[in-house]
């Protein structure tokens, strides 16, 4: 940390004294630079950081830009003044180029956005407030109290100054609850909306935080140049853009600038042979997306990886501590018999094919149920019913007490819902502690303006939710396995860090979908061991499972599915006497008489 | 309407354009998942080759084509192969590789052939015809009858060569594909040529009825995806209707709005993509968990 | 329908099979022959590692493997495309058809590594003649076909190659038990015609009936082994499958 502080110290103090060495032309240079630097760390926070395909990135720039032009030249506004009106109508416009990444992802969002970018080029070419192709000149240089900003050397400082903020500020909502949001909805959408990252508004919260970078920078780059027309905002520039993100590396916001400056530097050192330029970078492109997908950034952590494993590093030497039980929470006999989950005659249909006929089935409160049933049976689509993934054809469920059919899967996590998954949907790219971070984290996102109106108690939160994270890290025993990707870890670890991050969502209703699945059989005992501590800390529980032994002996009522209905629901030794499960496990429908007597279930 | 009837008519001939673009789009998104920024380029490429082969070599018109059909070909080969390990895994780099593809493409048109457009004048007599006080231009006809002969031939190629249905059974399923003995990876290869040959087509059609310059293909390839996703993504009647109705919204917005037409047609189709994300004959995107 | 060939009856041998997936370990040094002829039957609870050690012979996910052989022909440099030119057919997990594409295109496919000639067509009426139905369905797109006809379509499909020797993943998941009566009325009539199986189940039943010996797998590792008429009766194979 102190080293971090001494290099940007460094790099700041350089930063100072940079233009004494510098020509007037070189100044002007590193001040395009710069503003490219800001429309950068715009593009990685929308697209690196939270994962959604924005090529309009360059219209955001040109509406900064264009607004100022328009309200200083032909409304006679102060520059200042027109400067903040001109980051607000960028936002407007953020917030209808985000409009569609409600409907739509990836490459249609890419269309989409791009093709709204080519209107903006569009209009500002034709409207005559815009000056149409000539675009509008003699844009005042802004003015400060005994400071001359018409001064390329002094204009310097002030758009050092305002970088410094942005970055600050991009780096401050990255490393925090917004960010880590946003990175897990990047990673994997379905399983952030599942722990209540209310997708809608982060996606709009994305875009927005993009066209307040490209508001700034539009604003810059008018004050600097001083004049506006349609071919800076063009595709051409936004690939450019692009390139500097990918190459940079677009998951970091530091590697965004540093793929501005260099990406920006080799277009200068070849300004007389642009075209050239415009193959290297390009290929450059195509050579960092197939092989180093994280870009110049990512290089340093993909090299040190690399050498480990030349050096026969076998990962860490990390170990799995033991689980510490929650403390028992006393069983409140009024709420013993209350239903926590009802499921009325759901059925859910898909194109021809019935996943789910008919089903009900009612939980109650701090029961472990199991659901069982062959391949194909339709358990997982229950638990997809239950979770708002899917919406069912006919019938109801209701979540302690409320109606709660097709709500979106954020708003019954935030009821007091979680899951796990059955191929495990951890966030990829975030470490454990950040996979649990994300779970414990109940703000809401439209608080987001906190991060510009109160820093401080958002940091004081995030200090409180790093506390309440390593809590939880030492219970689930996997202190030593915080700072890990979850990738690198084996597969009985994931397990148990899916489980402690549905966990650490704080439920009333905790859904597993196959915990068992890969353990080996210590692993499951101690599975077994921790779901019945989570129910006894007071939670409720539903767990598809194939391993029968465990459903046996962990769950009080089981309702066994076959082809889609309710077959069996019962005590454990009761279903496993049941005929029609037999046969619909077995494929026979011999009697149960030659069964081995049910040795008893230990509870 | 006869007012009406005459602005359909104009937009047809360059809407066929935009649905063998869409078609490109489509094939090479059914067969692999990919979605190819880097088609506009192809296109503009396409483009730049068949009037060059007219206009300079003095090739007819027709051998012009199909000569700038086969070396455009060879560079979708070129973007697959490269782009291969990719495939099927992550979708935003997949694209943004072929936005890489786009970027150097586009700058090494302006190397060859320099940063002006030229003019390809029409291999048919330019005299409109006179039809029921219509007025139809003769190229038109010729654009529309090839670009129906394309989809037609593509669609035979589809359901009744086996290499057609083996690249569809790919689209499919691609480990049962592998299983009774298809190439997966020659299968995609195939697929991409097609797209960029149709983007040939596409180009050489165009230079007549547009000015070939650099700037060409970004509006057609943006165009034709437009198309392609308001037909519903992969599916050939969408993308033929897909590309007709973006054509006749063109045609339109150049006559109601002049200047803006580029503006309304992004915003018309925008509102098409929120209300419906998954076109006329789009089906799929079950959620799946 | 003739199913061997010249070469003969051909046995699949396969010694230490072991498949991870990231960081689990699905299969587990697993070893076991089919000899020519002969059906042999894999069975035990989901999630036991049935479906990867297929796969995993079919070299459709990535496997170590001591040897693997079929005949004289060492299956482990053989990638999964070029299995079915050695005589191998694979009826996939879940029906995997070619749901866009009519049934006899489906067919025909599975034909894809011969030439199509009159000979294809002859496999062809043979099929059509071991599953009526889908001769009548022929021009239907395969997915708007019923689960069991699906079925059928997957076994078929496999069928067209001319293959000596059957790997069928899970042929009676999501049937009925008339339909999986259907099935295990294919799987004796392929038997009988010389055709090796191996049969990937959950319905111990239908397996036992079908072959004529089996493995029981528990966590991708081999639990049991027998012939099937010895395993029917055995009690141990219900405990493993209902986890008493």
């Amino acid at each position: 940390m102190k080293q971090r502080i001494a290099v940007a110290g460094l790099i700041g103090l350089a930063l100072w004294f940079l233009p004494y060495g510098l020509d007037s032309y070189a100044i002007h240079v590193v001040n395009v630079i710069l503003i490219f630097a800001i429309l950068a760390i715009g593009l990685g926070l929308v697209m690196g950081v939270a994962g959604q395909v924005n090529l309009a990135q360059v219209a955001f720039f040109g509406v900064g830009a264009y607004a100022t032009a328009i309200l200083t030249t032909h409304q006679g506004l102060g520059f200042w003044v027109s400067a903040v009106l001109a980051v607000l109508a960028t936002v407007v416009v953020g917030v209808v180029v985000g409009t569609p990444a409600l409907r739509v992802q990836s490459h249609y969002l890419g269309i989409v956005t791009l093709g709204l970018a080519l209107a903006f080029t569009n209009w500002v070419t034709n409207a005559e407030i815009a000056g149409g192709a000539e675009g509008i000149s003699a844009i005042p240089a802004p003015t400060l109290p005994g400071i001359d900003l018409s001064s390329e050397y002094l204009y310097y400082y002030l758009e050092l100054a305002v970088f410094a903020v942005v970055l600050t500020f991009g780096l401050f909502v990255v490393r925090t609850g917004l960010g880590r949001r946003m990175r897990a909805m990047r990673d994997d959408a379905l399983a952030a909306g599942a722990l209540g990252a209310e997708v809608p508004v982060l996606r709009m919260t994305a875009f927005m935080l993009a066209s307040v970078y490209g508001g700034v920078a539009g604003v810059l780059y008018a004050g600097l140049i001083r004049y506006v027309a349609p071919e800076s905002f063009n595709i051409a520039n936004m690939f450019l853009l692009l390139g500097m993100v990918i190459i940079g590396g677009r998951q970091s916001l530091i590697g965004c600038v540093i793929g501005a400056v260099s990406l920006a530097l080799v277009r200068e050192a070849l300004v007389d042979h642009p075209t050239i330029a415009q193959v290297a970078y390009g290929s450059v492109v195509v050579l960092v997306v197939v092989f180093a997908p994280t870009g110049l950034a990512g290089l340093p952590t993909r090299i040190r990886a690399l050498l480990a494993r030349r050096r026969g590093h076998q990962g860490t030497a990390a170990q799995l501590q033991p689980f510490q039980p929650y403390e028992t929470s006393p069983a409140d006999d009024t709420r013993r018999t209350t239903a926590i989950l009802e499921v009325e005659h759901v059925s859910k249909q898909f194109r021809g094919l019935k996943a789910l006929d008919d089903v009900s089935l009612t939980v109650a409160d701090r029961e472990i149920r199991g659901i069982v049933g062959p391949n194909g049976s339709g358990k997982t689509t229950l638990f997809n019913v239950i979770s708002g993934l899917y919406r069912p054809t006919a019938g109801r469920v209701r979540f302690l007490g409320r109606d709660m059919t097709g709500q979106a899967p954020y708003r019954l996590a935030r009821a007091g819902m979680s899951r796990t998954f059955q191929n495990l949907r951890l966030f990829g790219d975030l470490t454990v502690e950040e996979n649990l971070l994300v779970a414990l984290d109940r703000s809401r996102t439209r608080q987001s303006w906190r991060y510009v109106l109160r820093p401080i108690s958002v940091l004081r939160r995030d200090r409180d939710l790093h506390r309440q994270a390593r809590e939880v890290l030492t219970r689930y025993g996997l202190t030593e396995f915080a700072g890990l990707a979850p990738k690198a870890l084996p597969y009985g670890i994931q397990r148990r860090v899916e489980i402690a991050r549905a966990v650490a969502a704080a439920p009333t209703l905790l859904l597993l979908d196959e915990p068992a699945a890969g353990l080996n059989g210590e692993e499951v005992r101690q599975l077994s061991e921790i779901v019945r501590s989570i129910r006894d800390s007071g939670l409720t529980v539903i767990i598809i499972e194939h391993n029968m032994g465990l459903v046996m002996s962990l769950c009080e009522q089981i309702t066994v599915l076959a082809s889609g209905r309710i077959i069996a629901e019962g005590r454990p030794d009761e279903v496993a006497r049941d005929a029609a499960v037999i046969e619909a496990y077995l494929g026979d429908s011999m009697t149960a008489d030659d069964l081995p007597t049910v040795p008893e279930v230990t509870r | 309407m006869q007012v009406f009837l005459q602005t359909v008519i104009g937009g047809v001939s360059l809407g066929a354009v935009y649905a063998l673009v869409a078609l490109g789009f489509s094939l090479v998104y059914r067969t692999m998942g990919l979605v190819n920024f880097a088609h506009g380029n192809v296109v503009t490429v396409g483009a730049y080759l068949a009037s060059t082969f007219y206009l300079s070599t003095k090739l007819p018109f027709a051998l012009a084509m199909v000569v700038a059909i086969g070396l455009t070909a060879a560079i979708g080969l070129v973007i697959e192969r490269v782009l291969r390990p990719l495939e099927n895994r992550d979708f935003d780099l997949m694209l943004i590789g072929t936005i890489g593809f786009g970027i150097v493409l586009d700058a090494l048109i302006i190397m060859v052939w320099g940063a002006t457009g030229r003019a390809v004048p029409s291999p048919v007599p330019s005299a409109p015809i006179e039809l029921f006080g219509l007025r139809i231009r003769t190229y038109d006809l010729v654009v529309l009858a090839i670009a129906a002969a394309a989809t037609v031939l593509l669609v035979l190629f589809l359901s009744r060569t086996k290499r057609g249905a083996a690249m569809q059974a790919v689209a499919m399923d691609h480990e049962a594909a592998t299983a009774v003995g298809i190439h997966v990876g020659r299968s995609n290869a195939i697929a991409f040529m097609i797209g960029a040959g149709l983007a040939a087509l596409a180009g050489g059609l165009v230079g007549p009825l547009l000015y070939v310059s650099p700037a060409l293909g970004g509006a057609l390839g943006i165009k034709g995806f437009a198309a392609a996703i308001l037909g519903g993504f992969g599916s050939i009647p969408g993308a033929i209707v897909g590309g007709l109705a973006i054509g006749i919204l063109d045609s339109f917005t150049a006559g109601h709005f002049q200047g803006y037409s580029e503006l309304v047609t992004f915003l018309v189709f925008t509102v098409i993509i929120m209300v419906r994300p998954t076109g006329v004959f789009g089906e799929r995107t079950v959620n799946r968990a | 329908m003739t199913t061997t060939s010249a070469t003969g009856l051909a046995t699949l041998t396969v010694e230490g099979l072991t498949v991870h997936y990231g960081g689990v370990c699905a299969v587990r040094d697993l070893s076991f022959s089919v000899p020519g002829g002969e059906a042999i039957g894999v069975i035990g609870a989901n999630g036991a590692g049935k479906t990867s050690t297929l796969k995993a012979v079919m070299g459709l996910v990535p496997r170590t493997v001591g040897a693997l052989r079929f005949g004289d022909v060492d299956l482990s440099v053989v990638s999964a495309r070029t299995m079915v030119r050695h005589g191998i057919g694979y009826v996939p997990e879940g029906r995997h058809v070619f749901a866009g594409l009519p049934v006899e295109k489906n067919l025909l496919l599975g034909a894809y590594a011969r030439k199509w000639n009159a000979a294809t067509r002859q496999t062809l009426t043979e099929v059509y003649d071991l599953f009526p139905v889908l001769g009548e369905m022929r021009g239907r797109l395969a997915g708007a076909l019923s689960g069991g006809q699906q079925q059928m379509l997957a076994i078929g499909r496999a069928l067209m190659s001319r293959p000596r020797l059957l790997l069928l993943d899970e042929p009676s998941m999501g049937l009925s038990p008339k339909l999986v009566e259907d099935i295990l009325a294919v799987l004796l009539r392929l038997r009988t015609e010389g055709l090796s199986l191996l049969l990937v189940e959950q319905n111990a039943k239908l397996t036992f009936e079908a072959t004529s010996s089996c493995l029981v797998v528990e966590n991708g590792e081999v639990a049991m082994t027998g012939t099937s008429a010895q395993l029917r009766h055995d009690p141990r194979v219900r405990q493993i499958y209902l986890g008493l």
